[in-house]
């Protein structure tokens, strides 16, 4: 998943051209450290989840922070239902065209960084509603870092994709972070 | 219907003292308590399944990644028919047949490209269902997350059976005879030993 | 069950063929075909008159005939709880003049129904009195059920685009001349459980007036089962009620097999039984869990939520996924259960009961959980049957209606249970309605174990059901057969048929219609959670805001029935 791929109108609307998906360029980033390795080690054992839970797959993510599974062992405890609050989305569930809009405006209320969990056959790639009011896959709207497969996953997948994002944060490889490395390259090649 | 087949069940009014709410607070705080120090000293109730390290064993019939039984001389046993595209409620599945040139009999088919676009699949096993040939099984191989889409198009390099039959973590596959493992409750859990290397048949995927 | 004939005699007295009114012959139940003009009459009649006495309009939908003149048909099925008896009435309307009049007046069901048909066929209710999209999104263009609606061709919905009822916009205020406020629950709302939007004026702290707005889970069922054959849909029943996702498919299987005219054998019955039973518990587990979260009580819902896992664990053993289980099969299920199922079972049923219990101690008797339920989001019986109410809603309002006791399938009269009712109507009675079906249930699943006695467990009828597996590998009839039904699907004969079964949320419907093709020419579902969903922007008026919470959880609203 490149930006480029974020964002392109590739649906027939009524009415007026479509406004692509507002993909923020990192610009508001400046902190050059080292210090952001030990705060992406923090930031990757406390995640707060926003579930974006829509239908089936919301119910196997409730059986991931219940009892069985108690997803707070991976420092994801906190499941916040205020986009201010948290920097993990994790999309839950078939994502439809109507529910679209709602879903990218929640990206864009997170705080950043943020990083963004597919979980399930519909949020990848609608699944198999191949249908008139289904998004194919949310990367049409949002860019995704972790994709889970299954329908639903079982809680152990989610907790695999967690773990995979874990590590894509500790390595710096999530989608938030890339946008914010080539953000200072740019910076610093317009610098010198 | 008859009345009798009828139970009403109406609030029955609060009883003198649990008009207090300290009373009932309290049994709701013995029944917690209860649970609680159940926990702290037997664990008594605890369920959590610690995950990783500790793994839910999951039944013989869970419907996880795919995967092509091969034949022992190794060609894989798929003949390209097609059933299990057809099947396949999601169309996840691609498969291009080509000639078999090994083959002793004519018109014998065998797959050039098979691939399962995995992020796509519902793992209904309908696919398993309508093979006749007992060529696409699945494996209980179930815990994935891929980082890209590409990434999750198995293809048939990594679908395709490495090792004997017994190495492989048999999952959802035509039924018969006995089950190699009858259902039991509470839910089975089996410690992982150690770090273990990846397995050969699932070392292509991440 | 069908109108005695001395019923049907007065009504075809009343309504002769001279005045429009022509009988079907040969359906599964009475069928009459309606002038237009004739239907509000018509409608008021069947209602009022005590001899029809059809106080409950369980269903409209379209179906599109393309290549007749009158190209749709506007079907309603109306049932009679006194009576027990069921009608079927067909309103055929051209594409130029696709206008049919309201029932909202008589039945107040028809609402969101109407909407839908509008939103599906582009239909139009005169008299209805808000008749907009309800399931697609307003930039939506087109029909989308329509025959000629190409099934994957979508629609962007841009922000600013959503709709809005007209009322939201308007400044109003109260008597001390405060501003009223408009407040948006949903659709991504903690409480919500889904994707559920509610949109309410506020006075202070209470409700003036609500409507919903709902189909942001709508995928299109309807539109995807017309493009797959009979068994790949079973995957997506599934998926409608995905909290007790077996008996959506064994609703859907019944609906086929009486279609066929085929029986799964008594093993398959008993099975089917079982894990419908155990789904209804899940179920109710799930709604009574998250209602007391919503209200602020976490602890039960860890409880009780035990109890789902194992039951998840019994459901993955037979058939090999957690939650989206697709182990039925038009004509059986896909495989027998393996081997320490009854042990299994039995372990359930010594399990669950002390759970609940626990959850019951805490919660039952609390007062503080009393106040916030007793007497909140009430409605009368009457009320909750002209709203089309069925299953454990209906019953807290104090109507006996469930399908199993009614019209029994799978052998249901066979089994002693007992259907819970309360009388008060409120959240509370709901909740009490609940516990105690869960111990109904672990009633029937007890009784049911007793007879799983050894059998096939999928009809050996080979236009229906796939050949054994071992057949298929060495006889070449059996492999042709396979090939058969893998390729083409099953050939269904001719014909529909309304399916209905006691779902965990009343009565789901399945009105099957069949070209005699591999696949459905439409199916349509009657999710009964859509009855029940309609009523709630209504019940909302003149509660407090937190109650409207307390309220939404008790109804258990599963999105995925909703807007299918
Ligand atoms: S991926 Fe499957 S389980 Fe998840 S929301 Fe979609 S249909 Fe439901
Ligand atoms: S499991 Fe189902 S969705 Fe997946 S490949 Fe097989 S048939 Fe297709
Ligand atoms: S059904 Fe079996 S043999 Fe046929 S193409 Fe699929 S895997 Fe190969």
């Amino acid at each position: 998943m490149s930006e480029a791929s974020v964002g392109k109108p590739m649906l027939p609307v009524a009415g007026k051209p479509p406004a692509g998906p507002r993909v923020s360029d990192g610009s508001n980033i400046f902190l050059t450290t080292k210090l952001d390795r030990l705060i992406d080690q923090a930031r990757k054992n406390s995640l707060w989840p926003f579930p974006f839970g829509t239908a089936c797959c919301a119910i196997e993510f409730m059986s991931t922070i219940m009892s069985h599974y108690d997803m707070s062992r991976f420092g994801a405890e906190v499941v916040r239902f205020s986009p201010r609050q948290s920097d993990l989305l994790i999309v839950a569930g078939t994502v439809t065209d109507k529910m679209a809009p709602v879903m990218v405006r929640i990206w864009e209320q997170m705080a950043e960084p943020k990083y963004v969990i597919s979980m399930g056959a519909c949020a990848c790639t609608g699944g198999f509603y191949r249908a008139y009011h289904v998004v194919q896959g949310i990367d049409e709207f949002i860019p995704v870092d972790v994709y889970v497969p299954g329908c639903p996953p079982t809680p152990e997948a989610l907790l695999q994709g967690l773990l995979r994002l874990q590590e894509m944060i500790a390595a710096g490889e999530t989608h938030y972070q890339r946008m914010v490395a080539a953000a200072r390259a740019k910076a610093k090649g317009a610098v010198s | 219907m008859r009345n009798t087949d009828v139970v009403v069940c109406d609030p029955k009014p609060l009883r003198f003292w649990q008009r207090f709410y300290l009373v009932e607070v309290l049994k709701g705080l013995g029944v917690t308590l209860r649970h609680f120090l159940g926990n702290l000293f037997g664990r008594k109730y605890t369920v959590t399944v610690e995950w990783p390290e500790v793994k839910r064993e999951y039944s013989d019939r869970l419907r996880g990644r795919h995967v092509l039984l091969t034949r022992e001389d190794g060609s894989p046993r798929c003949v390209a028919c097609y059933m299990c595209e057809t099947a396949c409620p999601a169309d996840c599945i691609h498969i291009e047949a080509e000639e078999d040139p090994t083959s002793t009999v004519e018109w014998e088919k065998r797959p050039k490209v098979f691939n399962i676009d995995l992020l796509r699949c519902v793992f209904c096993g309908l696919c398993v269902d309508a093979c006749p040939k007992e060529a696409i099984i699945m494996t209980r191989h179930h815990e994935m997350a891929f980082t890209g889409r590409e990434e999750a198009v198995a293809t048939i390099d990594t679908l395709l059976q490495k090792g004997p039959i017994d190495r492989i973590d048999l999952g959802y596959r035509p039924y018969y005879g006995r089950e190699s493992r009858p259902i039991t409750l509470p839910i089975p859990v089996r410690v992982e030993p150690a770090p273990k290397a990846p397995r050969p048949d699932l070392a292509a995927t991440p | 069950m069908s109108m005695s004939q001395e019923k049907l005699e007065s009504f075809r007295r009343a309504f002769p063929p001279s005045r429009g009114v022509e009988e079907i012959p040969g359906q599964d139940i009475p069928t009459f075909q309606v002038e237009r003009e004739l239907l509000p009459e018509l409608a008021r009649r069947l209602k009022d008159d005590p001899d029809f006495d059809f106080k409950m309009l369980s269903d409209v939908c379209g179906v599109d005939w393309p290549e007749r003149q009158a190209r749709f048909d506007v079907v309603y099925h109306l049932y009679s709880l006194t009576h027990n008896h069921r009608l079927r009435l067909k309103v055929p309307v051209s594409e130029q003049d696709a206008v049919v009049p309201s029932v909202y007046g008589v039945w107040r069901a028809a609402d969101w129904f109407e909407r839908e048909v509008f939103d599906m066929f582009g239909v139009r209710f005169s008299g209805h009195p808000n008749l907009k999209r309800i399931l697609c999104h307003p930039s939506f263009q087109g029909h989308a059920l329509r025959k000629d609606y190409d099934p994957g061709q979508r629609w962007l919905l841009r922000e600013g685009e959503q709709d809005e009822p007209s009322w939201a916009r308007e400044v109003q205020e109260d008597e001390d001349h405060f501003e009223t406020q408009v407040l948006n629950l949903g659709p991504s709302h903690p409480a919500t459980h889904g994707t559920l939007r509610t949109v309410v004026r506020l006075d202070g702290e209470v409700i003036t007036r609500a409507e919903c707005e709902i189909g942001y889970l709508h995928r299109c069922f309807e539109k995807m089962s017309e493009r797959h054959t009979w068994n790949q849909i079973i995957p997506y029943t599934d998926r409608l009620n995905y909290c007790s996702a077996m008996m959506n498919g064994v609703g859907y299987a019944l609906a086929v097999e009486k279609l066929l005219g085929v029986e799964a054998p008594p093993r398959a019955q008993v099975i089917r039984v079982i894990l419908s039973e155990l789904s209804r518990i899940m179920d109710h587990i799930v709604c009574i869990g998250a209602n007391l979260n919503d209200v602020g009580a976490m602890t039960p819902f860890l409880y009780v939520y035990q109890a789902r896992e194992e039951i998840y664990s019994l459901l993955e053993a037979c058939a090999g996924g957690r939650l989206t289980i697709s182990y039925v099969r038009v004509g059986g299920l896909a495989n027998d259960v393996p081997e320490g199922f009854e042990e299994a079972v039995r372990y359930l049923l010594r399990r669950i009961p002390p759970l609940v219990d626990d959850m019951e101690r805490l919660i039952t008797e609390n007062r503080i959980f009393r106040q916030r339920t007793e007497g909140i989001g009430k409605l009368s019986a009457a009320e909750a049957v002209d709203w089309g109410w069925t299953g454990p809603c209906l019953r807290a309002s104090g109507v006996p209606y469930d399908v199993r006791k009614t019209n029994p399938y799978l052998g249901y009269e066979t089994y002693d249970f007992k259907v819970p009712i309360a009388t008060t109507g409120d959240t509370y009675a709901r909740y009490l309605v609940r516990v105690e079906e869960i111990r109904q249930s672990l009633k029937i699943v007890e009784q049911a174990l007793k007879r799983l006695a050894p059998g096939p467990i999928i009809t050996d009828n080979h236009h229906v059901a796939l050949p054994p597996k071992e057949k298929v590998y060495t006889e070449m009839e059996a492999l042709i057969w396979h090939f058969k039904l893998i390729m083409e699907g099953m050939k269904v004969p001719k014909g529909e048929v309304y399916g209905f079964t006691e779902g965990a949320n009343g009565e789901l419907g399945f009105y099957t219609i069949s070209d005699g093709g591999g696949s459905p020419y439409r199916l349509h579902c009657r999710p009964p959670c859509f009855a029940v969903f309609q009523a709630y922007p209504h019940m909302l008026e003149g509660h407090m805001i937190a109650d409207s919470i307390a309220i939404l959880g008790s109804l258990n609203i599963i999105a995925g029935e909703l807007d299918r």
